[in-house]
């Protein structure tokens, strides 16, 4: 190919990377993948088990559960909006008139993005090969290497990203709607714990050909070994694993070559962006490109006197005042929800959810502890927390971002209405949509417990689930993510920062580093025989009032640092201005916070 | 009455957006002109309560815009540069949803405002439609009833006929004209001079953050009266007037080039016409000098 025909495709890549130089993203995930990487070499397993941590076991280890836990969410950031981003800019008519063609724009995207997603994956494994410098009380440290962090970084973490990444990418690309590939991802990982399943029983080479993230490598063979025996062993690659990486590079292969072929240039008919038309004006003003599609419009109609002079009637406008308020939230809540339903990633999630329950509760044999129906519940609102902690980041990212993003967000801000109400409106347009496929999920786990036959039924062991244990988990998941997408203003970053923090608490819990007081949501701190009377049922309701505490804390702050300008004053005209009822809050919520926690740990 | 003082405000990035702007504005139809970067929209943004001024007050009918924001967002309408609406709300609910942010409580009377408002924007027979299948001609009349809703004593329309077209911009004018009252002030923010010269009663020029000009069209005009010249010559010949006068303006004319220049010491050489002065000349004059007229 001569450099004249590569220069687009040159180009394009260099602007990936010069965008992705200029975004908060890429530098939160060095962060993320680096206390991540500091968070298993401290707090992993080789400790315990005197693995050494330079290991080429465990720098596998480390290595393929990276791949699983953390990286496809990341990955689907990083790979699946890069085409859709020039549509959402607008900038698409620029590139597409000019000589660059499909393969060169979309590989010139493709190889850009992926170079800065493996740059960000690296510091993973540099950390952890920094990291090898130092040691805590009873960790076993081989001799500094070099060699196998740079070896296996390239055959587990890079290949596997390729072939996640492509497929992301196309997902993408093709669908014009990011949040579709987020629900790919999220569902990849049911789809490869079924996969893992299924193979369970075929032989080791099979097993290792065909996983896509070889997590069989170091789950499969090694156990039973010794740690001495485990620190000497030189991981080399089989000819099974060699086919596997051949299969990785195939399936990114054929996903850009699907894509090759599908991908229009032309913006999707459902675009958003409304047209933006800007016709000749005089010549101090600029000539813009005609864009968007113009979607036929009823003929105006001929101006008669009547319509010019249709006076509008005198109203009474009434701002002030809780009734005042409670009206204004009304309108703004019935909006907001009604552009949630409006929302296609629905037409996957509440599907979704029933096949959990469904999985959840008829595949297996359930073993009633203390009563069915709290079995059922307890395991119903297990199964629940995952995808309530999804709707909690990623819907109410998009309820937050969504006025800014459709641009009608200073037509709201020049309203009377204050900001507690387009605030909480988002906040509770969110709990809405979650309580409704909690109540989905619910019904169904009744409807499995009457079809099983597993008498009796206690709803109120359900309603106590719910109201107990669920409820004020999500009210503080949403809480949460709305103060987030304030503080922080991108909505990735947010995402990615919710997604750190659930991942890490859920890590921590794992390794049973689980207390009352970093644990909101209960994550394993609780069981149905709790429900049924147990003794642990005070603490539990003192914790949830923890909860509430911590998630009225984070709504206070979200609203103290909101963008939408208010008075500055605590007090205006010898009341209590909107600031100041914030502060009250965020200082009556502390309080209780402290209260309840203190009452929480000394019952434990 | 909107009054403007000392208005002043620098972005993070050290731009000077606005340099001690000062203004008194009574009711009616006020534009405000000036080039792309002068500081218009920022004026905007905070007479629309969405942005923090350094220092310097608004006030409109004696309620201070800057430290009592929800009493003046009571008194607002904004139409800003820029805007989007929810696709797949109607249009009916549109404004059915902003009428009950500002404060419209009951429901009878929303529903009259609201008939009254499409009827006047000409979207009565669209109340039912999505308003992600709306033309830029129809979201744009949407978006000036929104800023209808209430009676507003100051109504701040951002760039509003650019991207419409003839008919469309005239149906604007006509609606801008009725909207302004006695109690009423619209501030027009554009820098198409035309939409000035046809609506506003009063003007002003900005430019880099600083009122450069205040006055009626027709005071602007009289400023210029027998200084505008004009001459139709070869492409060639251009550089040579612009090396010897002041030009204001070229035109390609019929393969030629129509040169109207600026001298206020008579015929700026052979071959130059006496030309009736436009606003357009006027503010092109201005902007490309340093000379402040008031």
């Amino acid at each position: 190919m001569s450099s004249r025909s590569l220069a687009p495709f040159i180009a394009v890549f260099q602007n990936e990377l010069r965008f992705n130089l200029k975004r908060v993203a890429p530098y939160a995930l060095m962060l993320i993948f680096s206390a991540n990487a500091w968070l298993w070499w401290s707090k992993g397993p080789a400790v315990s088990r005197g693995w050494a941590v330079n290991s080429d076991f465990y720098i596998v280890w480390l290595f393929c559960g990276f791949s699983f836990m953390t990286m496809p969410l990341f990955i689907a950031l990083m790979m699946g909006d890069p085409v859709i981003r020039d549509f959402r800019l607008g900038i698409d008519p620029l590139i597409f008139s000019k000589p660059v063609s499909r393969a060169e724009y979309l590989l010139g995207k493709f190889c850009g993005n992926f170079l800065v997603l493996s740059c960000c994956q690296f510091c993973f494994a540099l950390t952890v090969l920094l990291l090898q410098g130092f040691s805590t009380r009873g960790m076993v440290v081989l001799s500094p290497r070099l060699l196998p962090y740079v070896q296996h970084f390239l055959f587990f973490i890079v290949i596997t990203s390729l072939a996640l990444g492509a497929l992301c990418f196309t997902v993408g690309t093709l669908t014009r709607n990011v949040k579709l590939v987020y629900g790919f991802v999220l569902f990849s990982y049911f789809l490869y714990i079924a996969w893992q399943k299924t193979i369970k029983g075929w032989p080791l080479r099979w097993r290792l050909a065909l996983d896509p993230l070889l997590f069989n490598t170091v789950a499969e063979g090694w156990q039973g070994r010794s740690a001495d025996w485990l620190n000497q062993l030189s991981m080399g690659y089989d000819g099974a694993m060699i086919l596997n990486r051949v299969l990785m590079c195939c399936v990114a292969l054929l996903c850009l070559s699907v894509l090759y072929f599908r991908f229009r240039k032309s913006a999707s008919e459902e675009s958003k962006t409304g047209p933006q038309l800007q016709t000749l004006g005089l010549t101090t003003q600029a000539e813009w490109l005609d864009r968007g599609t113009e979607s036929p419009s009823r003929a105006p109609r001929a101006e008669t006197a009547s319509t010019i002079r249709t006076k509008l009637p005198r109203v009474t406008l009434v701002t002030e005042g809780l009734r005042a308020c409670a009206e204004q939230f009304v309108a703004a809540l019935g909006v907001e929800f009604r552009l949630l339903r409006a929302e296609r990633s629905l037409i996957v999630v509440a599907p979704l959810v029933l096949l959990m329950c469904i999985l959840e509760l008829a595949a297996f044999r359930l073993v009633p502890e203390g009563s069915y129906s709290a079995t059922y519940a307890s395991r119903t609102a297990e199964g629940l927390l995952l995808f309530l902690f999804g709707i909690a980041v990623f819907y109410a990212g998009e309820t937050m971002h969504r006025d800014r993003e459709t641009r009608i967000e200073p037509l709201l801000w020049s309203t009377p209405a204050p900001n507690f109400v387009l605030l909480l409106s988002k906040l509770a347009a969110t709990l809405l949509l979650s309580c409704s496929l909690v109540t989905l999920a619910f019904v169904m786990a009744v409807c499995v417990q009457l079809a099983q036959g597993h008498w009796p039924l206690e709803i109120s062991i359900y309603l106590k689930t719910c109201i107990v244990i669920l409820l004020p988990s999500v009210i503080f998941m949403i809480a949460a993510s709305v103060s987030l997408n304030v503080l922080l203003r991108d909505k990735y970053l947010a995402y990615a920062v919710s997604l750190a923090l659930g991942g890490t608490v859920y890590y921590l819990s794992g390794l049973g580093l689980n207390s009352w007081l970093y644990n909101p949501v209960l994550h394993r701190l609780w069981t149905p025989a709790d429900l049924t009377g147990g003794g642990n049922l005070t603490r539990i309701l003192v914790h949830r009032l923890y909860c509430l505490a911590l998630s009225t804390l984070l709504v206070a702050l979200a609203l103290l640092f909101h963008e939408r300008g208010s008075n500055k004053e605590f007090r205006a005209q010898g009341r209590l201005s909107e600031r100041g009822w914030s502060a009250l809050f965020a200082l009556a919520s502390v309080l209780i916070a402290l209260v309840t926690g203190f009452v929480v740990m000394r019952a434990g | 009455m909107l009054e403007i003082r000392e208005l002043k405000k620098t972005y993070a990035s050290g731009v000077q957006a606005l340099r001690g702007i000062d203004l008194k504005v009574s009711a009616g139809v006020f534009g405000l002109l000036g080039p792309n970067g002068a500081g218009k929209t920022t004026l905007m943004k905070i007479l629309a309560t969405l942005l923090e001024p350094d220092s310097g007050e608004v006030a409109v009918g004696g309620v201070d815009f800057i430290k009592r924001k929800p009493a003046a967002r009571r008194m607002l309408g904004y139409l800003p540069q820029e805007f989007g609406l929810y696709p797949t709300l109607t249009a009916e609910q549109t404004l059915a949803y902003f009428a009950r942010l500002k404060g419209v409580r009951e429901a009878a009377e929303r529903a009259r405002l609201i008939d009254a408002l499409l009827e006047r924007v000409n979207l009565s027979q669209a109340r039912r439609q999505a308003v992600g299948g709306f033309s830029g001609g129809m979201r744009q009349r949407l978006g000036i009833a929104q800023a209808l809703i209430g009676h507003p004593r100051l109504i701040i329309v951002d760039e509003p006929t650019a991207g419409l077209d003839p008919e469309e911009r005239n149906r604007f004018h006509n609606l801008l004209s009725e909207i302004a009252s006695e109690e009423t002030v619209v501030l027009l923010s554009t820098h198409i001079v035309s939409d000035v010269s046809t609506l506003c009663g009063m003007m002003a020029i900005i430019r880099r953050g600083e009122i450069i000009a205040f006055c009626t069209p027709q005071a602007a005009l009289a400023e210029l009266a027998h200084v505008v010249w004009e001459t139709i010559v070869a492409r060639e010949e251009v550089a040579a007037i612009r090396a010897r006068a002041q030009v204001i303006s070229t035109q390609l004319y019929e393969g030629r080039v129509r040169v109207r220049v600026f001298s206020r010491d008579g015929q700026p050489g052979a071959g130059f016409s006496p030309a009736a002065p436009t606003l357009e000349d006027y503010y092109l004059n201005l902007v490309s000098n340093t000379e402040h007229v008031h």
